[in-house]
């Protein structure tokens, strides 16, 4: 299992502040995507991601106990 | 030196040295709204050398909950921001030099602005400004420290070219405009913790302790609790067109600029002529008068109310269209005031 946090307007999207799922061996890419289809979110495609609090791009592949966070960067000043 | 600076002076890390770096810089503010205001505000009341703050937009009542420089009065008077903002530094601490640019922030205009400067504070309200403001750091070699903020949720990140990633590598693509104050608001407290997270940063540059330098991208939700620091080294893209071995700044280029922009935070179209005009406000506020349309003005610009939309006009040939989100609509309307 892995654990998911959805940060801002995210956690609204899937109704909840983290998720465990099974993830491990998939890239952050595919995890999007899963996460988007499962819990109703959109526009994940453009949102940061980190791995165990490091940065991680679209390919990184998830391992084992990871945390990966999900952090949408806004605009707004 | 005066008791003015003393409690900053006492802290260590500043000391009476910092003090005098932190007197010979000249910081460029890039926006004058929220972020904008609280950063000017902070960093003149600092002591910095010079202050250059830009910005393209006048105050408005709904700007008043949250833009600290400004006052009903500025809004009766229909100031632009970075005129108001430069009465309002001036009188907080005469020390310090405090240009203003009435203007919008395209790259031409940064690359001139950015010239000279000791570092770039963000303080605008989207990415295609950010991005070019992004390739301006990178070509010049100033430091820049971005900052956004929408509903309670904040973020900032220090970039220092030639150290850390920079924009263009942690975004990759452009973030789609979903969320604006305009859809989910703002509070307060949201803009005050990414102003003092970026104000800080600029203290630890000005007085040139780079090993201080935040190295993570934070960001916080106030409301929702939620806070988190994301080291961002293995993020530098050497293949980056903005920071990598072969730079190009994309975001520099023509192509990559509109000339009409939807504006956060309002159903406003802003459109920009190819090269500023000097348009004669008082000849244009007789003729539209004339034509029996309610003209406002003062000596920077010039409100229209037409049928469905207010139209604010600048000298430099900017309008601001009100009461719409179409930006074709926007042109014809402009077209239709200054053909």
């Amino acid at each position: 299992m892995i654990k998911v946090l959805f940060f801002a307007h995210l956690r609204d999207e899937a109704g909840q502040e983290s998720v465990e799922v099974e993830a491990a061996g998939k890239s952050i890419a595919e995890l999007k995507q899963e996460l988007a289809s499962a819990y109703g979110i959109q526009k994940l495609d453009a949102v940061m991601a980190a791995v165990n609090e490091e940065f991680a791009d679209d390919d990184e592949v998830i391992k084992e106990g990871d945390t990966v966070a999900f952090i949408p960067p806004v605009s707004g000043g | 030196m005066s008791e003015r600076y003393s409690r900053q002076t006492l802290f260590a890390p500043i000391g009476k040295e910092g003090q005098e770096k932190i007197r010979g810089k000249h910081v460029l503010i890039i926006g004058a709204g929220a972020l904008g205001s609280g950063s000017a505000e902070m960093l003149t009341r600092a002591g910095v050398g010079q202050i250059t703050i830009v910005d393209r937009d006048y105050v408005e009542e709904s700007n008043l909950q949250r833009q600290q420089l400004y006052t009903e009065q500025d809004v009766e008077l229909k100031l632009p921001k970075a005129a108001a903002a430069e009465k309002r530094l001036r009188e907080i601490n005469s020390d310090v030099r405090i240009h203003s640019v009435i203007g919008d922030a395209n790259p031409q205009k940064l690359a001139e602005l950015a010239d000279g400067k000791d570092l770039i504070i963000d303080a605008t309200d989207n990415f295609e400004t950010r991005l070019a403001m992004n390739d301006i750091s990178q070509k010049f070699k100033i430091p820049w420290i971005y900052g956004a903020c929408v509903g309670s949720f904040g973020m900032s990140f220090t970039i220092i070219p030639g150290k850390t990633p920079c924009l263009n590598c942690l975004l990759k693509k452009l973030p789609i405009q979903g969320m604006t104050c305009d859809t989910v608001g703002i509070i307060s407290p949201a803009v005050g913790m990414v102003v003092s997270h970026q104000v800080a940063e600029a203290l630890k540059i000005l007085v040139e302790d780079w090993d201080a330098v935040r190295p993570a991208f934070v960001s916080f939700d106030l409301w929702r609790n939620q806070y988190s620091s994301m080291k961002v080294g293995k993020a530098k893209d050497e293949s980056c067109l903005s920071c990598g071995e072969q730079p190009t700044y994309p975001f520099l280029e023509v192509e990559n600029q509109t000339k009409s922009t939807v504006l956060c935070g309002r159903d406003t179209v802003q459109v920009r002529p190819p090269k500023p005009l000097d348009i004669q406000l008082d000849e244009l506020a007789k003729q539209l008068g004339a034509l029996g349309y309610a003209v406002k003005g003062n000596p920077y610009l010039l409100s229209v109310e037409m049928k469905d939309e207010r139209v604010v006009i600048f000298k430099d040939g900017r309008a601001l269209v009100h009461g719409t989100k179409d930006m074709t609509a926007a042109k014809s309307l402009y077209n239709r005031i200054l053909g």
